[in-house]
């Protein structure tokens, strides 16, 4: 028990410390390239917006809030206070809307989409993989392949296919957004029948895609574990190959778990640029819709909420790893 | 003379590379061992003693094939029984096996005693939790295990530890023969020493009846086995007691292995140590006489063309060489 | 090496990889020998032209009229024109009509094309204007009759006049035969569009392939200063160790965990689009990307640090640069090449991702195959239809990175035999 106390202690310690640098290089990274952004609000915003009083008096504002006139470490605190607070001040593009009332509502529809999708295309993708590893000829050499092509159309590129395929020619599935576009969010049935609608297809493509990737990890995993010693040992005192396959599973699934804490970062920028495809109303749309609308605050607050989403998601498969492979307990003890 | 627990005759087995080349690694072996002794198997790395004790088990997977010959165990041919029988039948109850690398042998990610149960499970043997946990931790105490390894994963133990847990898995069935290949060259002097201790003890204690030991060390067989057997290129080529072989080795390859051990003895550091020259034959096209004849001092030109038998000498003594014992003394005694 | 050439034909997948990249190399490198034209420059008037061959309509007309230049070919006309030119909806509608007011039993007749003389037929014979039709609206009603007359003209199959504006009103200067052909050949004025043209009336083929060349080029630059930086942190955590290593490896693991997409948004955004060449876009992409080669190339020298060949250099006073040189960067080098590959593909993908967050690029002279997918999503060409503007693109970033991975699939199987067959 106290190695694993030792091992969870700093593990969250090391994720604290990463989300602190993630914080600080939200912050400063913008401020330090030449085109400084919040100082050149004013001008990017004056351009291709209509009303200027009401841009000046929005700057006017996060200028103050934000005290884009003191040194810059002053800015940090300033901001860091009000980041601890929950304001992230106000968007330029949907004025006056709070940024962080604009994060709250897509945050839901990307965790809700992402979150079961990726451990859904997960698991498929590890259960093909052994499957393919353990048949291997013939089965391995369609299956394979085609994995390997599936997983290597980029996350957009599988939402397109499918949007086009599904939604537009066979009219199974509506074309964009979360939910009817004639519906305002409730509990009702007719609402949540329409969201679940909605979700089937920006689902599918990142299940799909997830699929591809990892079951072509879990066969190489799975071939390696197979010629690993402990397979012949077993084979040799009369255990049957069934049980053996079962041991060679649960051995390649685990370096499967660290793969995927270490890939989620990806995924998850992946996955946020198929959602802009279906128009689904998640970060992914809100980041692109604050891009175009060159809504600094907006930008910012979609990096950070990013960044919190993936390490959160890290720490969490590091945790259950830590659980279920008895060889982090032993590095412990040591 | 005590019951045969193990014959082997005339075995063939070659094992496929990824390129689908045959190597023929074990080619025509015989041997036979006796209730109560025990057996050893020298030779240079490469020469098929880790696939011979793989051959041994009756039991084949690729890469490695049956070609011919038979296996007898306790007066049962298993060489024609279905894998599955094998499997169910022979291995680990009546045959079992202490791989090279024990280091990886134990599945990291499982308890030991759970391992055991699986292994009993896997030849129909039903034990309750408990049953199991007092049959496995009386064994392990036996052997002078702590019974608490049972509860701990193979990741937890150190190297000499694992070695003596796989032995004591392995011979849990107490099978009739056990084979162990080079249980104890991984290891540092006194986790040797302990596992060495360890196979005697088994044998003392009857828990196997019978053992082949597969080495490179010749002095750690002098000091362990009754019997030594010389292995070159697939095929033995000497066989005689454990004295005999070491203080009078006939063939000239067993002659040269032997010649090649650094013993600490007073005044063997002006002794030149003598290795053989040259290396063994390509398994792949295995010469067509005597298989030693290239890197062998004594060569005649029919030794190329002419592959040798086996001969037995009496007082189970056998070897493999074209020259006769008295002509195989006068040789030697000019050197 | 040379037998690891010899091992690597024997890799199908090393191969199958290797051909596929090579003949996109190809195409990028033949393709503009041939058509040289400006591959951004906007030929049509008009958004998503769909791919086919577009003759200048002037130049088939005259073509028609003179006897040079025109064939009387003995095939039936009116029927693929027919085919052609009645809708679907029309012939929905006709047979609609039929069934209701003409006493033609339901499912009597289809829309199909074989079954449209048929349709016509019955349609001549049956239909009526007169007919009271009960609970048509009277638009509906106007509907049938316009349809009737325009299926009347459609069936007179009568020549063409051509006339021409003369002193004293319209001349007649030619007809044109319903029986007469044109060769394509013939037509000076013609256009190929294979992929059709996209929202800027750009010919997407050749915009394609120019864009694969820079999205190439952008994966090249990429993964060199990923590489770069990635191993040359590696070999040093690797081979210093300690404190020196600690730190690497610290700043590693922060940016493995820290998304790269996120740092590569902030850094894309704050350099403003003025500054976003196809340069600047590489080389902040290779910045954010080196995190997995330095983890692998440490690992691999950390294991090769003790070998005795190392230490061998090491006794004999060589200095800490001609041992990484000469005794420990052959030995990572395979590992190298192999993360390398995967920096190009990634590289590319990264690309396209940023681009279609409108962070791509910002040029009007070069496409990539991120701009050109942000240009279809943009004017909505997977809502209109328009295939040949994004699914080409799709088909290219899979193809690259499929062959790329493909090959280091296939390296990877050399160079560790564990996970041989």
């Amino acid at each position: 028990m106290k190695g694993y106390k030792k091992y969870y202690s700093r593990k969250i310690l090391w994720y604290l410390l990463t989300l602190i640098i993630a914080v600080i290089l939200n912050f400063t990274l913008p401020r330090l390239m030449p085109g400084n952004p919040v100082a050149n609000i004013a001008a990017q915003t004056a351009q291709g917006m209509t009303d200027a009083t009401a841009i000046q008096k929005v700057y006017a504002q996060y200028a103050e809030a934000f005290g884009v006139d003191k040194p810059l470490y002053q800015q940090f605190f300033i901001w860091l206070k009000n980041l601890l607070h929950g304001d992230l001040g106000v968007s330029f593009s949907q004025y006056p809307r709070p940024v962080s009332e604009i994060i709250a509502s897509g945050v839901w529809w990307t965790v809700c989409l992402q979150l079961p999708a990726i451990i859904v295309g997960w698991f498929l993708g590890n259960l093909l993989g052994a499957v393919a590893a353990y048949i291997r000829k013939g089965f391995d050499k369609v299956i394979l392949p085609a994995f390997l092509f599936a997983s290597n159309i980029p996350a957009f590129g599988m939402a397109t296919i499918l949007l086009t395929v599904f939604a537009i020619q066979l009219k199974w599935a509506p074309t964009s957004g979360g939910y009817g576009f004639d519906l305002i969010p409730n509990f009702s049935a007719a609402f949540i029948l329409s969201v679940l609608d909605h979700y089937k297809l920006p689902f599918l493509s990142i299940v799909l895609v997830t699929i591809g990737g990892q079951a072509v990890g879990m066969r190489s995993m799975a071939i390696y574990e197979l010629n690993a010693d402990y397979v012949k040992y077993s084979r040799f005192l009369g255990i049957k190959d069934k049980k053996i396959v079962g041991y060679v599973f649960r051995n390649a699934m685990l370096p499967q778990i660290t793969g995927l804490a270490m890939s989620i970062g990806t995924m998850v920028g992946g996955a946020l640029v198929a959602e802009i495809i279906f128009s689904y109303p998640g970060i992914g749309s809100t980041l692109l819709s604050a891009i175009t609308g060159r809504d600094y605050p907006l930008i910012s607050a979609c990096t950070l909420i990013i960044t919190i989403m993936v390490l959160l998601a890290n720490l969490f498969v590091e945790m259950i790893y830590g659980l279920i492979d008895p060889r982090i307990k032993a590095a412990q003890m040591e | 003379m005590g019951k045969k627990m193990l014959e082997v005759n005339n075995l063939k087995t070659k094992y496929v590379t990824r390129f689908h080349e045959d190597v023929y690694a074990v080619d025509d072996v015989s041997l036979s061992i006796e209730e109560g002794k025990s057996l050893g198997i020298a030779g240079e790395s490469g020469c098929g003693k880790s696939t011979l004790a793989l051959s041994l088990m009756g039991y084949y997977f690729a890469p490695l094939h049956y070609i011919s010959g038979d296996i007898i165990v306790d007066g049962k041919n298993i060489s024609g029984m279905k894998p599955d029988e094998v499997r169910k039948t022979i291995l680990g109850n009546e045959i079992a096996y202490i791989p090279q690398a024990a280091m990886n042998a134990l599945n990291p990610t499982q308890k030991i005693i759970s391992f055991l149960g699986d292994v009993l499970q896997a030849h129909d043997i039903k034990l309750s939790k408990k049953d199991l946990l007092d049959m496995a931790a009386e064994r392990f105490e036996a052997l002078g295990l702590p019974k608490e390894v049972l509860q701990k994963h193979a990741v937890e133990l150190s190297g000499g530890m694992k070695q003596r847990t796989v032995i004591a898995v392995s011979t849990i069935l107490n099978p009739k023969v056990l084979i162990a290949d080079e249980p104890s060259s991984a290891l540092d002097v006194t986790s040797q020493k302990m596992v060495i201790k360890m196979m005697r003890e088994l044998m003392e204690k009857g828990y196997i009846k019978s053992m082949i030991f597969i080495t490179h060390e010749l002095p750690l067989l002098y000091n362990v086995t009754d019997d030594i057997m010389v292995m070159y290129a697939g095929q033995i080529v000497e066989r005689g007691s454990a004295k005999e072989m070491v203080f009078d080795p006939m063939h000239p390859y067993a002659k040269g292995l032997m010649e090649s051990i650094i013993v600490p003895e007073a005044g063997t550091r002006d002794v030149k140590l003598k290795a053989i020259p040259g290396t063994p034959p390509n398994l792949k096209k295995p010469p067509e006489g005597c298989r030693f004849a290239e890197r062998c001092r004594y060569a005649k030109p029919a030794c190329y063309l002419i592959a040798p038998q086996m001969r037995d000498i009496g007082g189970g003594r056998m070897h493999r060489c074209m020259m006769g014992e008295e002509r195989m003394k006068e040789v030697y005694s000019h050197e | 090496m040379k037998n690891t050439i010899k091992q690597l034909r024997h890799s199908s997948q090393f191969m199958v990889g290797f051909v596929i990249l090579v003949a996109i190399l190809l195409l990028i490198i033949i393709y503009p020998i041939f058509v040289t034209a400006d591959p951004l420059e906007m030929v049509g008037r008009g958004t998503f032209f769909k791919p086919g061959t577009y003759v200048s309509v002037v130049d088939a007309v005259t073509d028609g009229a003179s006897t040079q230049k025109s064939y009387t070919l003995n095939l039936d006309t009116s029927a693929s024109r027919l085919n052609a030119r009645l809708s679907m909806e029309d012939r929905e509608a006709m047979v609609d009509w039929l069934v209701r007011f003409g006493g033609v039993a339901e499912g009597g007749i289809s829309t199909s094309d074989d079954d449209v003389p048929a349709l016509l037929e019955l349609w001549s014979e049956k239909y009526d204007s007169t007919n009271p039709q009960k609970g048509l609206i009277a638009a509906k009603k106007k509907y049938y009759v316009r349809l009737d007359k325009s299926l009347k003209e459609l069936n007179n199959s009568t020549d063409m006049i051509l006339a021409a504006q003369g002193e004293d009103g319209l001349e007649q200067t030619g007809t044109i035969a319903d029986d007469s052909y044109v060769n394509v050949k013939d037509i000076a004025n013609q256009r190929t569009f294979i992929l059709g043209t996209d929202n800027f009336g750009r010919d997407v083929l050749t915009e394609l392939v120019a864009a694969t060349k820079t999205s190439i080029i952008i994966g090249l630059i990429a993964g060199v200063v990923a590489t770069a930086i990635g191993l040359f942190l590696g070999l040093f955590a690797g081979f210093i160790g300690g404190v020196v290593d600690d730190f690497i490896m610290f700043v590693t693991n922060l940016f493995t965990v820290i998304p790269s997409f996120v740092i590569l948004i902030l850094i894309s955004y704050s350099v403003g689009a003025s500054a976003r060449g196809v340069t600047m876009v590489a080389v902040i992409i290779g910045l954010t990307s080196w995190p997995w080669t330095t983890r692998s190339v440490r690992s691999q020298v950390i294991s090769l640090r003790n070998r005795d060949h190392v230490n061998m250099s090491k006794l004999s006073g060589h200095s800490v640069i001609r041992i990484i040189l000469v005794d420990i960067l052959p030995y990572v080098a395979s590992y190298v090449v192999m993360a390398f590959i995967l920096q190009i593909s990634s590289g590319i993908l990264a690309e396209a991702q940023l681009s279609m967050l409108g962070l791509g690029p910002a040029t009007t002279t070069t496409a990539t195959l991120g701009l050109m997918m942000n240009w279809a999503m943009t004017y909505t060409a997977h809502l209109n239809g328009s295939w040949w503007a994004y699914f080409p693109v799709i088909l290219t970033i899979a193809l690259i990175s499929f062959s790329l991975n493909l090959m280091n699939t296939g390296l990877d199987q050399v160079f560790n035999p564990t996970l041989r067959d």
